[in-house]
């Protein structure tokens, strides 16, 4: 019975306590600078080395250059870059092996959409996803 | 004349106490179960044959999603096997990170068996308990590496990042904190007579039995087999620190269950002296070429997951994906008892037994 | 005033009267239920340090229970294929009418009454017991092994926690010296029976938690191993009632234990300016509190100690009680 008894005791002294959950949908949840949420795309730094694409665990982003419009300059720049979030598992490898920061992680996290195809991220999408990019993006 | 028969009765794998998408097929006699089937493979992806065509850098996260409540031991045994191959001497201060990470993410894992094993005994309130606790060790994990349970936080040769500033402290603080809830956990359940009436005595087993399975973990130390790896097979830099294993005789649920309490007592220890033996600065990562390729051979290493020895194979033929990847996965070896100890038993046993084993349906499934 | 209209001849005006008499106190009834469910929810929620129900209806969510209503009785109603069609449909009812039932005989206050019935605490007994054949009959006709399960648990484990429930009454009735429930409460302007049967208090609170069907001694639907048990097949409104039954019997338990043990609507000693409403509805939600409080913070027995339990510890210790209090009712004649 004392057992019992020291179990009430715990619970009831609960009831009181400050509650610990968070307001989420109303408050955004707070989350750390390193948070790995969709991915930002800056077009004008990537230099299309394909490291990306290639280090990717799942497949998920898919890209294509196209040579640079100034014929002075030489190497591509990008023309169509896709990363298809039905797949991706933001596992950060992408912008860890991305030698210029052209694509870095940022602390959204909704994903949630009516339909498959909406998960399809391209290029416009993932430059305007713009909200609290991560700062110190290479350790 | 009364004429009975037997059920055949599907436990899942859609049922809220089998941990996931586990499936018993179950031959009963009114409450008493006659016979027992396992039948897993519901989640299986195939992270060893998917791994053959991986990268070791990729690989990783595919660890994480094995035994997903505490991913830092899986990213461990992966970097550790190649690493074991490459010969890399991993800094220190990387090890004490790793060391910290692990042992958090041990407290974590137990934290969620403790919360789940007392929801399937049917009270509701420790399981909210324990999550508050889980979701500080998983915001100082998040801090750490960014995600919440797929950290993909080790590399080989070291860590992804360094420990953000402040977050030793942080650790610090969270020790002495931890242990006055654990008092809080043992006032509510721990003495709570109901709870000892339903795990006493309930799935014993003995050491022969324990050690013909080739269980591991809590499992194998509740018959009275003092053997964590941790101590017996020190790697990375356990040897450092001051720690006990709890042992326990009985082999039954409650052993069990006094086992993994303790663990999150000692693994407290650990955190507490890797805290203040953080060294104040120092590399993170090892010297490594850019592209890894483990050399031609092969190589076997187990270290101490919250679920028993984990253990990683890699045969290499000298290219940068493995030849062939093999984890030992301490669910599934821990789960072969489950028919065994479930004959005979009352139905309301079953999620007692099956609670007690702690699996995790990502590594069981693999 | 309810006495005076059953000993009136029967016509259409006296039928009408019992008729609105009924519905208001079943909408009473239902006004509770609504507010019993949510009062759970945010104890339950407080306690585990979560916030409960707090999105429909402000900040103290009190418009929850309505939605979560409105949300089942919009609900595909789904019968299986393979149940017994007929006993499908009736088992709710036949779970939900006698707990609407007992509430007649339960006295509020010395004139809120329906039915001054002489033998009050055996009709609620009796009538309650009938609940239990709706849950077998529920769990067989959904043809279901879960649902069979929990519904043999369920006829099992009421059973012999009646008789403790019986036995350990037999203490109050016996000095009071009536079954009359107006005639109980009476009794117990001296002194609450929670005082002089502290023994048989306890046996009524537990084995009138193992009649409510909650934790820990709600087998008959524990969740983690019989999924949902015998209302496993139910949806919609179907299930609603079983859990409207649940819950009125949640009302009437409290009510009884309150006019049992804790003097019904009798004021404390000094503070009779306070109406014996007030008095009644304030030991009421003790209760209702004290059996929320257990829910929150006992795991789950097993068939066999529960069963364990009401034979070999609870029906003896209620045996014991009656025989001291009849001892000490004819020894000493104090109380």
């Amino acid at each position: 019975m004392i057992g019992l008894a020291k179990g009430f005791s715990y619970t009831l002294k609960n009831l009181t306590r400050k509650k610990v959950t968070y307001d989420y949908p109303n408050e955004p949840l707070p989350l750390p600078d390193r948070f790995r949420g969709i991915q930002k795309f800056y077009p004008e730094k990537c230099i299309v080395c394909n490291q990306c694409s290639n280090i990717c665990p799942t497949d998920c982003i898919q890209l294509t250059g196209k040579k640079h419009p100034d014929p002075s300059k030489k190497g591509k720049i990008i023309d169509t870059y896709d990363i298809n979030f039905e797949i991706c598992i933001l596992c950060d490898l992408c912008t860890e092996v991305c030698p210029t920061e052209a694509i870095i992680m940022t602390n959204n996290f909704e994903l949630a959409e009516y339909s498959r195809d909406q998960l399809f991220k391209n290029l416009e999408w993932l430059d305007e996803n713009d909200e609290n990019k991560r700062t110190v993006n290479k350790p | 004349m009364i004429r009975t028969e037997e059920m055949l009765l599907n436990v899942g794998p859609q049922h809220p106490s089998t941990h996931g998408v586990f499936r018993l097929v179950i031959k009963i006699d009114g409450e008493v179960i006659k016979e027992a089937t396992p039948v897993i493979g519901y989640l299986h992806r195939g992270t060893e044959k998917l791994a053959e065509d991986l990268q070791y850098t990729q690989i990783i996260p595919y660890t994480d999603r094995m035994d997903y409540l505490s991913a830092m031991t899986n990213n461990y045994v992966i970097c550790h096997a190649v690493e074991t191959m490459m010969n890399i001497q991993v800094p220190e201060r990387a090890e004490y990170l790793r060391v910290l990470a692990m042992e958090l993410g041990r407290v974590a894992s137990h934290l969620v068996w403790w919360g789940t094993y007392l929801l399937d005994i049917g009270a509701v309130s420790p399981f909210l308990y324990a999550f508050r606790e889980r979701e500080m060790i998983i915001n100082l994990l998040t801090e750490l590496s960014g995600a919440r349970l797929t950290f993909n936080y080790m590399r080989v040769g070291g860590v992804k990042w360094d420990a953000p500033e402040g977050w030793i402290e942080k650790v610090r603080e969270f020790v002495p904190y931890m242990r006055e809830q654990l008092k809080g956990y043992h006032q509510l359940v721990t003495g709570n007579e109901i709870f000892m009436k339903r795990v006493k005595g309930v799935g014993t087993y003995s050491k022969e039995e324990a050690i013909n399975y080739s269980l591991s973990g809590a499992n194998l130390r509740c018959t009275g087999v003092k053997w964590d790896l941790r101590k017996d097979e020190p790697y990375s830099i356990y040897d450092r620190f001051d720690f006990d294993v709890p042992v326990r005789t009985e082999g039954d649920a409650w052993a069990r269950y006094e086992c993994r309490m303790q663990e999150i007592v000692e693994s407290l220890k650990i955190i507490e002296q890797a805290a203040a033996q953080f060294p104040a600065e120092g590399e993170i990562m090892a010297k490594v070429p850019k592209i890894i390729k483990a050399p031609k051979g092969e190589a076997y290493v187990r270290i101490e997951s919250p679920r028993g020895e984990i253990g990683c194979y890699i045969a290499s033929d000298g290219k940068k994906e493995p030849y062939r990847l093999k984890f030992r996965r301490p669910s599934f070896y821990n789960l072969q008892i489950l028919p065994k100890l479930l004959k005979g038993e009352n139905m309301a046993n079953l999620i007692t037994i099956l609670g007690a084993i702690d699996i995790v349906l990502g590594e069981v499934d693999g | 005033m309810v006495e005076d209209l059953l000993a009136s001849s029967p016509g259409l005006l006296n039928f009408g009267i019992f008729f609105l008499l009924a519905t208001v106190l079943l909408l009473v009834i239902l006004g509770f239920v609504t507010y019993a469910i949510l009062a759970e929810r945010k104890v339950m929620g407080f306690m585990q340090l979560r916030q409960g129900p707090n999105q429909v209806g402000g900040r103290w969510g009190l418009l929850q229970t309505v939605a979560d209503v409105l949300k089942l009785l919009i609900k595909e109603d789904t019968i299986p294929k393979s149940a017994d069609r007929p006993l499908f449909i009736l088992a709710p009812v036949i779970a939900f009418a006698p707990a609407f039932m007992v509430v007649a005989v339960i006295p509020f206050t010395d004139k809120l009454q329906f039915a001054d019935i002489g033998v009050g605490l055996l009709y609620y007994i009796a009538i309650s017991g009938i609940s239990t054949v709706g849950i077998v009959t529920g769990g067989w006709a959904s043809n279901n092994k879960y649902a069979l399960l929990g519904g043999m648990r369920a006829a099992a484990q009421m059973i012999s926690y009646e008789i403790p429930l019986v036995m350990s009454v037999l203490g109050v009735i016996l000095l009071a010296g009536s079954l009359n429930l107006n005639d109980i409460v009476d009794a117990q302007s001296s002194g609450w029976y929670i005082l002089k049967q502290p023994i048989g208090f306890i046996i009524f609170l537990v084995a009138s938690i193992a009649e409510l069907n909650r934790t820990p001694f709600d087998l008959p639907e524990a969740e983690s191993e019989l999924v949902a048990g015998f209302h496993v097949e139910y949806s919609g409104f179907r299930w609603a009632f079983f859990m409207l039954s649940e819950y009125v019997y949640l009302f009437a338990m409290a009510s009884l234990t309150t006019v049992l043990f804790l003097g019904g609507w009798g004021p404390l000693p000094f503070m009779d300016f306070i109406p014996g409403a007030v008095w009644f509805s304030l030991k009421f939600s003790l209760i209702v509190f004290l059996l929320i409080w257990v829910r929150v913070t006992l795991p789950r027995l097993r068939a066999d100690q529960l069963m364990e339990f009401g034979w070999k510890v609870l029906l003896p210790v209620a045996l014991a009680n009656i025989f001291l209090t009849a001892l000490l009712k004819e020894l000493f004649n104090f109380m």
